[in-house]
């Protein structure tokens, strides 16, 4: 075929505008539903650890409320993953996801098992922390800054008040942590779309 | 010499493809989830679609998920490969990659 009558200004152009597009492609995919699960989780953390620190960490309706609040995050969650499915029809790529996260769960529920915590604290600190790795882990899987960078900055936010204010630890895991949370979802859905 | 595709060139067209193109390999695009990311009107998209589709690019398959209607749009293998010649079409306008 002949050479295209288009100069390269708009060669360039067109490059791009592909790139442009490729990467919100990617970004729209790698984020999926994230906003929706930072908002359930976030509300459940928020509900959880303020529940844990205002009717004490020994409290059996504390247990209850967690069970519950846990509950309806993980089939809040699952509906969030069916309705992303139907945007996007992809077999390889559902059963991908679907095996990393199977894996964090077991993974996470052998280590806390396995790790004995001393205490509500400790319990509360080892969950958090293994949520953000999923966090982390994802966010340099899809090389998403955001996620990456949401995961560290929770990480550190959960140490502080573990290892500084074991006390309010608690209530600053319900208000800073659930309300990063839930700040994050609102700020993608607010200027990612 | 890569092909320039005049048919691909159209922005729009463009835009449909490059889109397509950065999904995973079997993976099929909802039409609304498409058009919402494109920011342009039914009618409109699927006008860009049908010329795509009646040149092999990519393929429609319309379904039901429970009682509602949906479209799927994905890339097949000639358009695809027709792509990636056009984006190798514009890199050698630049003067790279030849």
């Amino acid at each position: 075929m002949d050479r295209p009558s288009i100069s390269p200004e708009e060669a360039r152009e067109a490059l791009d505008l592909i790139d442009r597009t490729t990467q919100h492609m990617r970004r729209s995919l790698a984020h999926g539903g994230a906003p929706y699960f930072l908002l359930i989780w976030g509300v459940v953390w928020m509900l959880g650890f303020g529940a844990t620190h205002f009717l004490g960490p020994d409290s059996p309706t504390v247990g209850l409320i967690w069970m519950v609040l846990d509950t309806i995050g993980i089939i809040a969650s699952f509906a969030v993953g069916w309705w992303i499915s139907k945007q996007m029809r992809s077999p390889r790529y559902g059963a991908t996801v679907g095996i990393y996260w199977l894996a964090w769960i077991v993974y996470g529920a052998l280590i806390v098992y396995f790790a004995h915590p001393q205490s509500g604290n400790q319990l509360s600190m080892l969950v958090a922390l293994l949520a953000m790795f999923g966090y982390v882990t994802t966010g340099i899987l899809y090389r998403s800054r955001f996620l990456t960078g949401l995961g560290l900055v929770m990480t550190g936010l959960i140490l502080a008040g573990y290892l500084l204010w074991p006390a309010y630890f608690n209530l600053w895991m319900a208000v800073l942590g659930g309300g990063s949370l839930i700040a994050a979802g609102v700020y993608i859905l607010r200027f990612w779309r | 010499m890569a092909r320039f595709d005049p048919l691909i060139h159209q922005p729009i067209r463009l835009r449909i493809m490059a889109a397509l193109n950065a999904l995973p390999e079997d993976a099929q695009l909802d039409f609304s989830a498409l058009r919402n990311m494109l920011d342009v009107t039914d009618g409109n998209l699927a006008t860009h679609l049908r010329k795509l589709e009646d040149a092999g690019y990519i393929a429609v398959e319309k379904t039901f998920v429970g009682r509602r209607p949906r479209t799927y749009i994905a890339l097949t293998p000639q358009g695809r490969q027709a792509f990636a010649e056009h984006v190798q079409a514009l890199r050698e306008i630049l003067g790279e990659g030849e």
